[in-house]
């Protein structure tokens, strides 16, 4: 069964920390602004606000901070500020022998995948993939995303529906939600961060990529037997897709359902998680339950007693 | 053996012994089927009057961007068979998928062909490769030559059966008038020449200042760094095992070169190696203000610090002029001293 970490309180403390690429204290600024006003305290790592190199500090540095985070007993959750690359060259580093005892939600997406999956696979605990910081730049009033975001740290119990889109397969299921971006899941092949999909609701999402390199990575995970024992699966956003100058031949929807169409399981196409302001936040590892109908769609967290 | 058989056998084993490399299997229910030697198989040697096969399993190329290599090959003293996927289009493919298996497997499966080029590289042969019935081709191996996209060929059949094939130039890198060709593309032609007629492989490489130094002895594997990467898990993953590990690439950003590493850190394959050898690597240029800061060199070396095994850079070997053919699957034996490298097959 999952490990859900502790949900937070008011005035617990939420750490900050950029484990992967940099960014500048003052595209952050909203998102602790905001945090606070949700009643939260927040603590910034070191690794935020460095000055614009590549990644965020040097590997040790970043260790270091995010270790740190995940040690400190008073900070119940970890926003990574932005994805980037990076968190792959650190995570066989990061002792969880505390977080193991004390788990704490870790959120974020995009490279932060490696963290999601990492943490589900060897300690089967769950974690939010979810806005990062700039999101929280993007307009507040009425944002449904990061609004999810903050009933997902209070312990709301998940449930979403949107628009069935017309590729979509029809059905029900059962299982742990997870996924993330689809390079990174496709890069943790054969390592110890490999996601074992048997059984689960498998949901993925990417950017900037060419059509025949999300085919490919298509291909790879059916070779490598992840799509065929699917309980579901829900496809986001593939923001910035890119052709080549001869084409394709195929949208990257058509490219996507061609390798699932042999299957049975329920298929949802556009569901809102993406490099886009469309980012749902997601219990990673948690159960849910999947309706895809013919005109709706139904996500929603099944909570164990 | 039956392909269906084969597949059942390994996705049993797949099943219950997860740890089991799964190609050690596939060779061992190979010598119990009573196929010689399946450890490396070594097709046979092309002699004059034998014909090769030129077959577009990925991208299109017309009838005349090959017309320098017929020609070329043609003055070798071999025959040439043009397969139906060439001259025709699919988008950026050379034809469907299914056209593309038909045309490669009739070639597999003809016994007066002693070599299947492949026209050029692209994309597309990861989407036929578990289509594509060998049982004829293992017992009648013959020369699979090609690289980039033919990776996943390559490593497919010495993964599965241990035959070898030549990582190589295709018909898209034959210089339009050989008079005209400078002498490393020269070279490079001809050493697709030498090797297929049985020369043995004995290269030299310039020193480069971040070679690690070393003598090692092992499996000439390797190709397309992507590539390779997708085929990780797959039937067609790479045998690392006593491997010497050649890795090239293009159009990658330093970024994606060292999350490929890492992959191949954390999958423990590294740890494996005999000994690893770098060709070229085409960079894309980081994007404004996301310098990586790290050269090729420093990538593998903070990958493979500690280990012990030798390490060459610059080996001629990618999507550039100086890509010489290499015997894929073949043992070699890898030398880098203080003033150069050696590759030798054994």
């Amino acid at each position: 069964m999952t490990k859900l970490p502790p949900y937070l309180k008011k005035h617990d403390t939420i750490g900050i920390v950029c484990p992967a690429g940099s960014m500048p204290l003052s595209k952050i600024k909203n998102c602790i602004t905001t945090l606070k006003s949700w009643g939260y305290q927040v603590k910034c790592g070191n690794t935020l606000g460095k000055k614009p190199v590549y990644f965020s500090g040097t590997d040790k540095e970043r260790l270091e901070d995010f270790q740190q985070m995940l040690d400190d007993k008073n900070i119940r959750a970890i926003l990574c500020a932005r994805g980037g690359y990076g968190t792959s060259r650190i995570i066989d580093q990061i002792n969880f022998s505390i977080f193991k005892k004390n788990p704490k939600w870790i959120i974020g997406y995009s490279d932060i995948t490696v963290l999601h999956a990492h943490i589900f696979k060897n300690f089967q605990t769950a974690s939010l993939h979810a806005p990062m910081a700039g999101a929280f730049n993007d307009d507040l009033k009425n944002n449904e995303y990061l609004e999810s975001l903050a009933n997902a740290l209070k312990g709301k119990i998940f449930s979403y529906e949107c628009d069935s889109h017309p590729l979509n397969r029809l059905g029900k299921a059962e299982g742990e939600l997870i996924g993330g971006n689809l390079s990174i899941l496709a890069h943790l092949i054969g390592s110890a961060s490999d996601l074992n999909m048997h059984g689960k609701i498998l949901f993925f999402e990417d950017v900037d990529e060419y059509i025949y390199q999300v085919d490919r990575m298509m291909v790879q995970l059916k070779r490598s037997k992840k799509l065929e024992n699917l309980a579901g699966i829900l496809i986001g956003g593939f923001t910035g897709t890119k052709d080549t100058t001869v084409p394709f031949g195929k949208t990257v929807l058509e490219t996507i359902y061609e390798h699932i169409k042999e299957y049975h399981y329920p298929v949802c196409f556009d569901f809102p998680v993406s490099h886009s302001f469309r980012n749902i936040t997601l219990k990673h590892g948690q159960f849910h339950r999947l309706e895809v109908g013919r005109k709706k769609v139904n996500l929603e967290e099944i909570v164990c007693t | 053996m039956e392909r269906k058989k084969f597949i059942h056998f390994i996705a049993l084993a797949g099943a219950t012994f997860q740890f089991l490399p799964k190609r050690l299997d596939a060779k061992n229910q190979l010598k119990k089927s009573g196929f010689s030697d399946p450890a490396f198989h070594t097709p046979p040697y092309l002699k004059p009057g034998n014909t090769i096969g030129i077959s577009a399993a990925a991208g299109y190329i017309t009838q005349e961007e090959i017309q320098p290599a017929l020609l070329e090959i043609q003055s070798w003293g071999l025959q040439i068979q043009c397969g139906s996927t060439i001259g025709t289009r699919y988008f950026t493919f050379a034809a469907t998928d299914l056209e593309r298996i038909k045309d490669l497997q009739s070639m597999l499966d003809d016994e007066k062909l002693q070599a299947i080029m492949c026209a050029r590289g692209g994309y597309g042969l990861i989407r036929i490769i578990d289509q594509l019935d060998f049982t004829k081709f293992i017992q009648h191996p013959k020369w699979l030559i090609g690289f980039s996209d033919a990776t996943v060929l390559l490593n497919h059949v010495f993964s599965n059966f241990g035959i070898a094939s030549l990582h190589s130039k295709m018909c898209n890198s034959f210089p339009d008038n050989p008079s005209l060709a400078d002498a490393v593309q020269t070279a490079t032609i001809q050493s697709i020449r030498k090797a297929l007629f049985g020369e043995k492989i004995a290269y030299d490489i310039p020193w480069n200042i971040h070679n690690k130094t070393g003598i090692a002895q092992g499996v000439l594997i390797g190709g397309n760094f992507k590539t390779m990467e997708s085929l990780n898990e797959s039937l067609s993953e790479m045998d690392v095992e006593n491997a010497l590990l050649f890795l090239e690439d293009t159009g990658e950003y330093l970024y994606s070169i060292d999350r490929m590493f890492w992959g191949l850190k954390r999958s423990g394959k590294l740890a494996k190696l005999k000994g690893l050898i770098i060709g070229g690597f085409k960079i894309k240029p980081d994007d404004p203000g996301e310098a990586f800061g790290k050269s090729i060199e420093e990538i593998v070396l903070e990958k493979t610090s500690e280990y012990h095994y030798p390490i060459c850079f610059d080996f001629p070997v990618g999507h550039q002029k100086n890509n010489f053919a290499i015997k894929h699957g073949v043992i070699h034996s890898l030398e880098v001293t203080s003033i150069k490298a050696t590759l030798i097959e054994s």
